[in-house]
């Protein structure tokens, strides 16, 4: 059983570097869904005042 | 749709990921002559196949991309050189890990640690260009043609970094001829982890590209209310 | 061609008349073998010819990197890449064109260098020196397309500079093994034919680059 160190060291990094690239991929996605939010409120102020324009 | 779908494949890779464990650790024997420590060999190989195989993407999707135009090849190049990237960081740490017991050294310029070293180091210039330059399709054509230009460069790496070895012959014998998969149990748990990876990588691609297609959309609606906004003001 | 002929006289004229580009590569060259000296402390002779070689093809690239680029780099100065994009010359043409102007600047720098490498590392003007030259010349014509694809890209975003680097090294990773292996080789004193494979791999190296400039070179020089 030598070298299980080793072993162990290189199936932790294995797995943890996949765990951090998820965490990774989430973060931007939850980054990308608050832009998304932005977006949407933009685009109701915009539609808000083009009916406005044309009400009046 | 797609969500029954990714839900699907990653319970695939669930599954196959926890076979391949339970093999990797429990049911193959151990290597003779290397003993346990060769068993990080059952993942460090998939972690190169999935590397070589975006990298692969990387450069049809750039070749697509100049040839036919289209977001989706940009984002779909984007996805695959950071997955790559991940990948290729995991087979050289695991190599240098697994080095080190067996040939007493973390680094060695043997050929495919150098060439999978260039790699490493290309595509990181390839990352560092998409980070640095921001998103335009004028850096999505950047991407494109490093994207081309360094898979096109792989095949001359590779023969002068193995002739750049075989004048000044390494220590240590190739990889291939120390891990001579002796028993048919290993070639299954090989077999199995291949999958198992494959199922990740694809999985790994399908979330990241549909977020990157939503990044890419969002961009450019955005672009386009700035254009709205900009002439609603000249009104 | 006539356009080749057209870009490459006007580069060469504005050299002639400015010459900085290539006096900043020679100086450039220079400066980075004298580092190369002190930092190797070599003892001088025949002994030395690996890292004579060596220093040579780091003075090469690092000056290179920083000199090949300006033929593109002094257009986008001159808010002239939008003009050559607009002009109806052909893409690869203008890609050759600057392709050589910066092996001629490469060429001015390179001599310069040799010939302090000959005096800062004790070698004799001899065979060993001609024996050099074929894998001088394919490295430098095989870094100056490198550097003029990567100039057009590097130029126009931001940091460009520090990605220059970080893109041109790994790419000409062949060309540098085989050029340094041939050089020490020639500058050791051997025959031809122990450069054969290293002038083949060099040349695969160019010829791929070359290529790649010629077709690729639209999709860089174009704007949104």
């Amino acid at each position: 059983m030598e070298n299980l160190g080793y072993l162990g060291a290189a199936y932790a990094i294995i797995f943890g570097v996949i765990f951090l690239y998820v965490i990774f991929i989430q973060r931007r996605q939850a980054k990308l869904d608050e832009r998304m939010r932005a977006m949407e409120a933009r685009l109701a102020e915009v539609r808000d005042h083009l009916r406005r324009r044309s009400a009046d | 749709m797609a969500n029954t779908f990714t839900r699907t494949l990653a319970a695939l890779t669930g599954l196959l990921m926890f076979a391949a464990i339970y093999m990797t650790f429990v049911f193959v024997p151990t290597e003779a002559e290397q003993g346990i420590v060769q068993r990080i060999f059952y993942f460090h190989v998939p972690c190169a196949w999935v590397a070589f195989a975006a990298f692969g993407i990387v450069a049809i999707s750039g070749i697509f991309y100049l040839w036919l135009g289209g977001q989706i090849w940009d984002d779909l190049g984007y996805t695959c050189a950071e997955i790559g990237m991940v990948f290729c960081t995991l087979v050289l740490v695991t190599g240098s890990i697994w080095a080190r017991p067996i040939w007493g050294v973390w680094w060695t310029w043997d050929s495919r640690l150098t060439t999978t070293l260039i790699l490493w180091l290309l595509y990181g210039g390839y990352l560092m260009l998409r980070a640095m330059a921001g998103d335009s399709p004028q850096v999505a054509r950047f991407a494109a043609v490093i994207g081309i230009v360094a898979a096109a460069d792989v095949p001359v790496i590779v023969v002068s970094v193995r002739l750049w070895r075989t004048i000044h012959p390494a220590v240590l014998i190739t990889k291939q001829g120390q891990h001579g998969l002796t028993d048919p149990r290993m070639v299954a748990t090989l077999l199995v982890a291949l999958a198992a990876f494959t199922a990740l990588f694809a999985l790994l691609l399908l979330i990241r590209f549909a977020s990157l297609r939503t990044r890419s959309r969002l961009a450019a609606l955005e672009r386009e209310l700035n254009l709205i906004d900009a002439a609603a003001g000249d009104l | 061609m006539a356009g080749f002929v057209a870009v490459l006289r006007k580069d060469l004229t504005l050299e002639l008349r400015g010459g900085e580009s290539t006096l900043a590569l020679v100086a450039l060259s220079i400066l980075i073998l004298i580092v190369m000296v002190f930092a190797l402390n070599p003892a001088g002779g025949a002994a030395d010819a690996p890292i004579a070689a060596g220093a040579l093809w780091v003075a090469m690239i690092f000056a290179g990197m920083a000199g090949a680029a300006r033929t593109v780099l002094a257009e986008r100065d001159n808010g002239c890449l939008r003009a050559l994009y607009l002009s109806p010359l052909d893409r690869g043409a203008i890609f050759l064109a600057k392709l050589a102007a910066a092996s001629i600047f490469m060429v001015v720098a390179e001599a310069a260098v040799v010939l302090m490498l000959v005096l800062f590392f004790n070698l004799d003007f001899d065979l060993r020196l001609v024996r050099m030259l074929p894998a001088l010349a394919l490295g430098l014509i095989g870094f100056a397309a490198l550097a003029t694809l990567l100039a057009a890209i590097s130029g126009r975003v931001h940091a460009g500079d520090l990605l220059m680097p970080l893109l041109a090294v790994p790419m000409y990773v062949p060309a540098l093994i085989a050029g340094v292996k041939a050089s020490a080789a020639a500058l050791g004193g051997a025959q031809w034919s122990a450069m054969g494979q290293w002038l083949r791999i060099m040349i695969a190296f160019d010829v791929l680059f070359v290529a790649a400039g010629f077709i690729l070179f639209e999709h860089l020089l174009g704007e949104d």
